[in-house]
């Protein structure tokens, strides 16, 4: 296994290779895996609740159910079970956690061949306005 | 942050539009009106519903820490007027209504006296920010609707007036199973409460009667649903399915805001969403000897907040009330059938039980397969990234 300090990617994984690079590389896992799915999850850009990562790439077996994926995901995040965790589908919408990894690729596969998911917790909510009120005029003045 | 500053201000300079003149039905937790010709009804309902708002000058929480909680309670200010709501359709039925200087019933009081800024009352802003610390919160943090939806559940199990199953449905699935199981448990335990806490409440006596048949009874139950619809903004596929949240009967409204600012959603007219506002600060209430409580400033008699559904922040948690078994399984069949239709993207899932493998943990904690690794290092050698390789 590889070290958890590897560093950090700053762009996400789509703008990191090229188009051309992103279809060979899953040709060439799908020919030797042809019953896995290449699945990039990374972690919203905004997230500041969920740990990152240490692996972008992932090969999933096509039968694992979406439950199960999120269990491993957040086994390795070692999540509480009433934290908030949510995998959004290529930025839009939330996994549907009884379909298999199969079924979810046959719907959202990126003409890549990569399936594309985004964990993120949820937003707080406060206003810190409210409580330094004048500062936050001067603020905005600027 | 101009849609945090107009609401403040709204709220500072008193000005409240008028609720608009539309054909369009207003609908309201679960109830449909007319904007022409109900337009009483409409407010009637809304100044009925609990308004929690940011208070000043209460007792420190925690003993040291701070009397207001102007600019950070405005998530757990929701988090008290979506479980109020629950406790008002529990205690007085949703057809209860509030009127000024009106008597009301001792139930009514029992409710409110639960949410008093105070640090025994079972829901207080006290009690809901030093139970945040078990969900990592530090007292004075911002919440999440998932947040004070856990604390709430766990706050609940003490409120052996309202015996209340509070289920919170994790990874957008709500899982029958769990429900029922989860009732059936908080049954027992509501017996055994019951016992020790007689000379709280006289009705409990009756209930402890019961014994071994209240191990079988449904116990009210407040579902609450955390979501995420999207990162930065709404997927508008979600729209509709929101709105029918709103016009199932078992409706208890949504928990969430607009960036920075948490606001109890009630319902929706036409695109836009109907709210009670938390972000005005009020003076903490001292509730009399005899248990009444001065509570004009606990009810908007205002028109309603509205906005855009499209400014909704993605992170919410939508609330439903099932006072018996029956209502739980119209709602699944409600559920069921909107999940059919094509109108909108369900918001989660409704499954009967998690599938068994599950329950194994050994299965949870896959391995990389090390064998197709070691092939792949090769075939990767030049790669910079490779891939983690799960196997069942």
């Amino acid at each position: 296994m590889p070290p958890l300090e590897k560093p950090q990617h700053t762009k996400p994984f789509k703008l990191r290779k090229s188009f051309a690079t992103r279809k060979q590389e899953v040709a060439g896992i799908r020919s030797k895996f042809p019953t896995k799915i290449p699945v990039i999850i990374e972690r919203y850009s905004r997230e500041k609740y969920l740990p990152p990562l240490d692996k972008t790439k992932f090969l999933v077996p096509q039968e694992l159910s979406m439950t199960q994926f999120v269990t491993v995901i957040r086994n390795r995040m070692s999540l509480m079970p009433s934290q908030a965790f949510y995998l959004l589908i290529n930025n839009n919408g939330l996994a549907s956690m009884s379909l298999t990894m199969a079924q979810v690729y046959k719907d959202h596969k990126d003409d890549d061949g990569f399936l594309y998911m985004t964990y993120a917790s949820q937003e707080m909510f406060g206003n810190t306005r409210e409580c330094v009120d004048a500062f936050k005029t001067s603020h905005v003045a600027d | 942050m101009d849609a945090a500053t107009l609401t403040y201000d709204t709220l500072r300079f008193g000005e409240f539009e008028d609720f608009p003149e539309t054909a369009e039905p207003v609908w309201i937790l679960g109830r449909e009106f007319s904007a022409l010709t109900e337009k009483d009804d409409i407010l009637s309902d809304v100044a009925s519903r609990l308004w929690f708002t940011y208070r000043k000058n209460f007792l420190p929480i925690g003993g040291t820490g701070p009397t207001s909680d102007t600019g950070w309670g405005c998530m757990l200010r929701c988090g008290q007027m979506i479980l109020g709501e629950a406790l008002v359709c529990r205690h007085l039925g949703r057809d209860w209504r509030w009127v000024k200087g009106r008597k009301q019933k001792e139930e009514y009081f029992n409710i409110l006296n639960a949410f008093i800024d105070k640090k025994d009352s079972y829901y207080s802003i006290h009690q809901i920010a030093q139970m945040g610390v078990g969900e990592g919160k530090s007292i004075g943090q911002w919440y999440g609707p998932n947040t004070v939806a856990q604390v709430l559940k766990k706050l609940s199990v003490f409120d052996t007036w309202s015996r209340l199953a509070v289920h919170v449905a994790m990874d957008n699935t709500v899982v029958i199973e769990e429900i029922t199981a989860v009732y059936a448990l908080a049954g027992l335990r509501g017996a055994a409460c019951a016992g020790a806490g007689l000379e709280l409440n006289g009705c409990l006596e009756g209930a402890c009667a019961l014994g071994e048949e209240e191990t079988a009874l449904w116990k009210p139950l407040v579902l609450l649903i955390p979501l995420r619809l999207g990162l930065s903004d709404i997927n508008e596929a979600y729209i509709e399915t929101l709105k029918q949240c709103f016009m199932l009967p078992q409706s208890l409204g949504v928990i969430g805001g607009k960036p920075n600012s948490a606001h109890y959603f009630i319902g929706f007219v036409g695109e836009e969403l109907i709210y009670l506002d938390p972000h005005t600060t009020q003076p903490a209430v001292e509730p009399c000897e005899d248990g009444q409580v001065p509570d004009d400033t606990y009810h908007c008699q205002h028109p309603p907040c509205r906005m855009h559904i499209c400014e909704l922040d993605p992170s919410i948690a939508v609330g439903f009330f099932c006072r018996t078994e029956d209502d739980f399984d119209d709602w699944c069949l409600r559920i069921r059938k909107l999940s059919c239709s094509k109108e909108g993207l369900p918001m989660f899932e409704l499954v009967d039980s998690q599938p068994s493998h599950l329950i194994n943990t050994d299965v949870l904690n896959l391995t990389p397969d090390f064998s197709d690794s070691d092939r792949l290092e090769r075939f990767f050698d030049s790669e910079d990234e490779e891939f983690e390789i799960l196997s069942l």
